[in-house]
């Protein structure tokens, strides 16, 4: 009978030996490979950096990038997940879309505080943006958005270029004036959920607290609203006044929208601050000197968000609950959140950064980059990322049909709140 | 002629000849059988592997209800019922009949063109490469650049100013019927090409003499067309027939997400696309697939009358 519970015992020891040096022992027979998935946020160039610098810091630790476009990503990310095999590390935009697949993440526990610590802000990685509660990965860079705006636009339509419009009258009142001069006011691309994911909560600051932001992430407001219902008909008065190109039912944000204000075409464009397109695109399109940034317009200057920057981390890595090189993986998405890395995402990705230590004199010196730090002193939950996908949708879809006249406010509302009762994220009693 | 010289006793032997010898053919028989059976296994193979596993694994997800990709949980016919109170589903699948009526277009326009090319009209060898090459574009191809030609302020439009026809210079791609007919014709633009050369080969196993005597009969073009080629290419007209009744409703994925991303609000949205956007943008697998499913029976059933002619008339004896 001894015998018999020894060699159980032993046969238990033996096979958590194995699962254990399966999990987490890697590195014991010279360097491990681990495989990223990424779509490479901030170019290609960064990202060599980043396996160059990472190797070089890591010689027991090699990386395999598998790069894909941003908008394929999903695709080849899903099959991965319902496999449970894979890429050892992977990325997600920080809100809904890690929460949608934080099941293939191992949660950071008390270790995300660790990692995290000279972050300005990781809760985006975490389970309903609150870092006491489980955490998913690492972020790196900060995003939010901005107006930028072309000085030369603004000068020909008799405008002040330093000064330009704070409140929502003032704007309207420039687009008029930039109407007038031949050009358009605002660049705009409605086909895709872009913009409305970008402009959304530059509107909702004006109308919402954090704790209705909150309700809207748990699915507990509704867009029958009276304050959703106004940012939705201030959403509205973008294209029903005139302010934007009339063919933005038609074109995308990225690139057709932002190519309009990049030809010079257009006074302003709202877009966002690292990935994608930023300051940096704008830049080198309009030379630095003719380029500025502002804050949304605002509407309601009480409003106690009115003034506030709404701030969201961007891709967001973790590591796979399947991997079989854990400690790698984390080692890795450490090295990500680190002051290294914080600094080669500004000189190559020339991105905002996460980490408050980087070396403020590798920060560009474009004006509108410095301007850019102003605003994301202060920041504000971001309404736009707490929108489920068939929210997200419906607004992007609302909007073209209210810019084509075909649809009410009113009837885009219930649009809306039949969109947030579809989203299998936000369906009350999860 | 020949003669018998076989006795009568004889001759009603041949006339009633014994039952064949079982035995002997029964080897080869089988041998044949399992030949057959050899050849056809690797197709059978594939077939199972790759359109019966995906299906099956489609109709068993189609009754799982999932948040994003975490696990499942049985939802019984929960996604079905979901969907005649999803107004999106049933624009689509509204939209969906609306490209259906179409059907006609598709199958008659390359058929008056095909058989134009048959009987050498003026051109007909630069006109049969000409209908051919809109195929072998990429359809993401298609989409990017007829999202330029039908832009309000594309050459289209420019053409129609230019002419005097400005009332006709539409929006074409943001009208809540326009969009999905722009879109339509951007495929049959970009389709029909292959139903030409498919009437072609069809035309090609029609006697010429036969033509020549209508034609000398004087038949015109039209009364050729329906009274001698129609008749005659019963089976290509089917098929080309079964292809568009399937493949409008799962041909235009990549025309919708470069032209229209189903919009303006869900003008173009047809099922295949909103299948991708569930699945992958609202990582609503369950929902998703039961959508899939739901098209997926549209379709056979759309498809059914064809193929069940088809099939007639490929087994109808000769008289």
């Amino acid at each position: 009978m001894f015998r018999r519970r020894l060699t159980g015992v032993l046969a238990a020891g033996v096979a958590t030996a194995a699962m254990l040096a399966g999990c987490g022992g890697d590195a014991a027979d010279g360097p491990v490979t681990l495989k990223v998935l990424t779509w490479e946020p901030g170019g290609s160039e960064y990202w060599q950096q980043v396996k160059t610098s990472f190797e070089a810091s890591h010689q027991n630790i090699k990386l395999d990038l598998q790069s894909v476009p941003f908008d394929k990503y999903p695709e080849v990310q899903g099959p991965y997940i319902t496999s449970q095999s894979g890429p050892d590390v992977m990325a997600n935009n920080a809100g809904l879309e890690l929460f949608d697949r934080r099941g293939a993440y191992v949660p950071l526990g008390d270790r995300a505080a660790e990692i995290n610590k000279d972050l300005v802000t990781y809760s985006g990685a975490c389970e309903g943006f609150d870092t006491s509660k489980d955490c998913f990965g690492v972020p790196f860079s900060y995003q939010g958005n901005v107006m930028y705006f072309n000085k030369d636009v603004l000068r020909g339509a008799g405008l002040d270029p330093e000064n330009p419009p704070v409140t929502w009258d003032e704007f309207g009142a420039a687009c008029e004036a930039i109407k007038n001069s031949g050009k358009t006011c605002l660049a705009l691309g409605l086909s895709g959920t872009f913009p409305a994911y970008w402009d959304f909560p530059e509107i909702a600051r004006n109308y919402l607290t954090e704790d209705d932001i909150r309700g809207l992430l748990a699915g507990t407001l509704s867009w029958k609203d009276p304050k959703l219902v106004q940012v939705l008909e201030k959403l509205a008065e973008i294209t029903t006044k005139g302010w934007t190109n009339k063919n933005a039912p038609s074109i995308t944000m990225l690139p057709d929208g932002a190519d309009i204000f990049q030809r010079g075409d257009a006074g302003f464009a709202g877009t966002i601050i690292s990935d994608a397109v930023n300051w940096e695109a704008f830049g080198k399109a309009l030379g630095d000197d003719k380029l500025g940034v502002t804050r949304w317009p605002v509407i309601n200057q009480s409003a106690p968000l009115a003034g506030k920057f709404s701030g969201i981390e961007g891709a967001v890595y973790g590591v796979t609950k399947w991997s079989e090189k854990k400690e790698a993986g984390l080692e890795f998405i450490t090295w990500l959140a680190g002051k290294d890395n914080g600094e080669l995402w500004v000189k190559h990705a020339k991105s905002q950064p996460l980490n408050k230590n980087v070396d403020p004199a590798l920060l560009p010196s474009s004006p509108a980059f410095k301007k850019i730090q102003e605003f994301v002193a202060e920041p504000t939950l971001h309404a736009g990322v707490m929108l489920s996908g068939p929210e997200a949708d419906a607004l992007a879809r609302g909007w073209q049909q209210i810019t084509l006249g075909q649809l009410t406010v009113d009837k885009w509302a219930d649009q809306m709140q039949q969109a947030l009762e579809r989203s299998p994220t936000k369906k009350q009693g999860n | 002629m020949s003669i018998s010289t076989a006795s009568a006793a004889d001759s009603a032997v041949a006339t009633n000849p014994p039952p064949p010898v079982r035995r002997n053919r029964r080897p080869l028989h089988a041998r044949e059988w399992w030949l057959g059976a050899l050849l056809v296994l690797p197709g059978m193979a594939l077939a199972v592997t790759f359109k019966l596993v995906p299906l099956i694994r489609g109709v068993i997800t189609s009754f799982e209800s999932s948040s994003g990709f975490g696990d499942s949980s049985f939802a019984g016919w929960d996604n079905f019922t979901r969907m005649f109170d999803d107004p999106v589903v049933l624009a689509s699948f509204r939209n969906a009949l609306l490209v259906v009526a179409t059907l006609p277009v598709w199958i008659v326009l390359p058929l008056v063109l095909s058989v134009l090319i048959h009987q050498r009209a003026p051109g007909w060898k630069f006109f049969r490469a000409v209908y051919f090459v809109p195929y072998t574009i990429a359809p993401i191809v298609v989409g990017i650049m007829f999202r330029q030609i039908l832009s309000p302020d594309g050459p289209i439009n420019a053409l129609l100013r230019a002419v005097g026809l400005e009332p006709l210079a539409i929006e074409w791609l943001n009208g809540q019927n326009s969009a999905l007919f722009s879109l339509v014709a951007v495929a049959l633009w970009s389709f029909f090409g292959l139903g030409v050369m498919t009437y072609l080969a069809g035309l090609a196993t029609i006697p010429e003499e036969v033509l020549e005597a209508a034609y000398l009969d004087g038949a015109g073009f039209w009364r050729r067309l329906f009274s001698v080629v129609v008749p005659m290419l019963r089976p290509t007209v089917a098929y080309w027939s079964v292809l568009c009744a399937s493949g409008v409703l799962i041909w235009l994925f990549p025309l919708i997400y470069a032209l229209t991303q189903g919009g303006p609000g869900n003008a173009t949205m047809l099922p295949e696309y909103l299948v991708f956007l569930t699945t992958f943008q609202f990582l609503d697998r369950g929902y998703g697939s039961a959508i899939g499913i739901a098209l997926f029976v549209f379709v056979a059933v759309l498809s059914i009358f064809s193929v069940r002619h088809m099939f007639k008339e490929g087994t109808r004896k000769p008289r």
